[in-house]
């Protein structure tokens, strides 16, 4: 296959496949989905840190 | 009882067309995305990678993670993306672009907002260059007195903005946390919950520690200066940061308090000479003065669109656009500009062909109070599930003045006065203080104006400034045949009034009072009360 061709091609997979996996996130929510899961952890993290506490 | 003509839209909402199915109790997010057709779907696509690309963008920057393992409430910034879908729900056309083009600017602006206060903080960036060259003001200070410096050389940290009200809007419990050390130090749980969890803040030790000096402002209440007061004491005696009171009159509307006002912006500005070391500059002002024009000249062609039976900019974007703008830009970032004129050629486009954001409208309402930051986003769900359109909010009825533009030597000394007018008449102080004409006539005038029937109540249960006023609301909305709808919250802490509590109290008094059905019976009851 000439590089004429295969170049587009490529680029057009390339978009194509980033379109399919990042609409397929969004649709369905799978970033925030995520990310809720994670919450937990992350609010033990801040539990433990240190603070200098006073009024 | 006043009545006003009922609106039907002819046209059929592209997509799916109950959005109450995206919602799922289980889960803390939404269950999807939801279907907007495919060109609004696509549109709504891009704006999401837009968000990620401005989270991401701020995440690569090595100072910014170590700010976020420090900070508490820097979780909620991961619901950024959550945060915007509950401000377009339901929306199509030019109702969902107006949604994404202001608030995608607020996001870019509080993410800015944010890496600045990281790059000043002795604790994370601590570039002690730039921290020199920072002035830190309250959450709830307009920036008048910033206008005439030049921002290259003088940097404003907004620093309670990115900590505590804009985090409270993408995660609705975030506050909790700080609310209950506030209480654990003594304050008492009837104060409202906003400076109460900025004081909060301050005693847990989770504020970003930068500048060279602070202003505060004792605005808008008691609770306001009980906050106040506690964060001045750590950033004065353990910080060495000095803090300048700027006392601002509360009667604003007396003619006789001017020359004070104009006074005390005069020692502010002395104040913050003194400490950065950069003098004032009147080209700066001015030009600062004439966006502030401007952006004036842009919000009343909008609230004139919502005069009109086709309503198009409203609810949570335009009031948060609007307090950004007014407020914590004050004319001093030449990119609002773009942003005013691009939001009004939407709202003209909109207006122009008839776009609707519900099958009907029944009800014009004025919403009139301070409204809940967990539950922000409910005044799309006023219109979509109930038909009520809510035609502006009390936070985004300000100054409707022009200020002086041109530099002369009058103008110079009328500037004082233009910049205490506006800090005076600043969102939410300039109808919470001031007395009852400010309160009460307004609000009358405007339902006259905008040809309202209605006027939902927000009832912060814990602003005293508001509840004092509650009989004689009654008495005058009954003398003017307006329905007058109340709906009580306490502004951070879902743990009183739930998201869903303050829906039912629109629900209970649509149904028993005005005897109606709603429109989407799938949105009545969301089960989204432990959503973020």
């Amino acid at each position: 296959m000439s590089k004429f061709v295969k170049i587009p091609l490529v680029l057009l997979g390339t978009v194509l496949g980033f379109f399919v996996v990042t609409f397929t996130v969004y649709f369905f929510n799978l970033d925030m989905k995520a990310t809720s899961l994670l919450a937990p952890f992350l609010e033990k993290w801040y539990d433990h840190l240190e603070r200098k506490q006073y009024i | 009882m006043k009545t006003v003509q009922k609106v039907v839209n002819p046209v059929r909402r592209a997509g799916e067309q109950s959005p109450g199915k995206i919602y799922d109790p289980k889960l803390k997010v939404r269950a999807r995305r939801e279907w907007r057709g495919v060109k609004d779907t696509f549109y709504d696509y891009t704006r999401w990678l837009y968000l990620m690309s401005v989270l991401g963008r701020f995440i690569i920057v090595p100072r910014n993670v170590k700010g976020f393992f420090r900070y508490r409430w820097m979780m909620s910034y991961l619901f950024v993306p959550h945060g915007m879908d509950k401000f377009t729900v339901g929306l199509r056309d030019e109702a969902l672009r107006l949604a994404h083009t202001s608030f995608n600017f607020v996001i870019a602006d509080v993410t800015q907002a944010i890496a600045n206060c990281f790059r000043g903080d002795r604790r994370v960036g601590n570039d002690k260059a730039y921290s020199d060259a920072c002035v830190v003001t309250d959450e709830n200070s307009m920036v008048t007195f910033m206008m005439g410096f030049d921002t290259k050389k003088v940097h404003t940290i907004l620093r309670e903005v990115p900590t505590m009200f804009a985090s409270n809007i993408f995660h609705q419990f975030n506050v909790m946390h700080y609310l209950d050390i506030a209480q654990q130090y003594g304050i008492s749980g009837d104060v409202c919950p906003m400076p109460e969890a900025e004081a909060g803040i301050s005693i847990d030790d989770d504020f970003c520690v930068l500048g060279c000096c602070a202003v505060q402002n004792n605005t808008t209440c008691d609770g306001s200066l009980m906050g106040n007061g506690i964060i001045a004491k750590r950033l004065e005696r353990e910080y060495g940061i000095p803090t300048f009171q700027l006392a601002t009159p509360l009667r604003h509307k007396e003619p006789d308090v001017m020359d004070y006002a104009a006074q005390e912006i005069k020692n502010a500005i002395a104040f913050v000479e003194e400490h950065t070391g950069v003098k004032w500059d009147w080209d700066v002002y001015f030009r600062a003065a004439k966006r502030v024009n401007d952006a004036t000249r842009c919000r009343i062609a909008q609230l004139e669109i919502n005069s009109t039976p086709y309503p198009q900019f409203f609810g949570a974007a335009f009031s948060l656009y609007n307090d950004t703008n007014y407020m914590g830009n004050s004319g001093r970032n030449a990119d609002f500009v773009k942003i005013d004129h691009k939001l009004l050629a939407l709202a003209e486009k909109g207006y122009r062909e008839k776009r609707m954001y519900a099958k009907e409208y029944r009800h014009r309402a004025i919403v009139w109070g301070v409204q809940p930051q967990y539950v922000i986003d409910m005044l799309y769900w006023l219109v979509q599930c109930w038909g009520v359109m809510p035609l502006t909010d009390m936070l985004s009825v300000i100054n409707t003045d022009m200020i002086a533009e041109e530099d002369t030597p009058e103008n110079r000394e009328q500037a004082y006065r233009d910049m205490a007018m506006l800090n005076m008449e600043m969102i939410m102080r300039n109808h919470t203080h001031g007395g009852y004409k400010v309160l009460l006539d307004d609000l009358w005038e405007l339902c006259e104006k905008m040809n309202a029937d209605m006027v939902m109540m927000w009832e912060h249960m814990s602003c005293k400034a508001l509840t004092g006023m509650h009989g004689m609301f009654e008495e005058q909305a009954r003398e003017r045949g307006i329905h007058i709808m109340w709906v009580s919250h306490d502004l951070c802490d879902p743990r009183v009034f739930t998201r869903s509590a303050i829906r039912d109290q629109v629900s209970a008094y649509m149904r028993t009072v005005m005897r109606e059905e709603p429109l989407d019976p799938s949105l009545e009851n969301i089960p989204d009360n432990e959503a973020y």
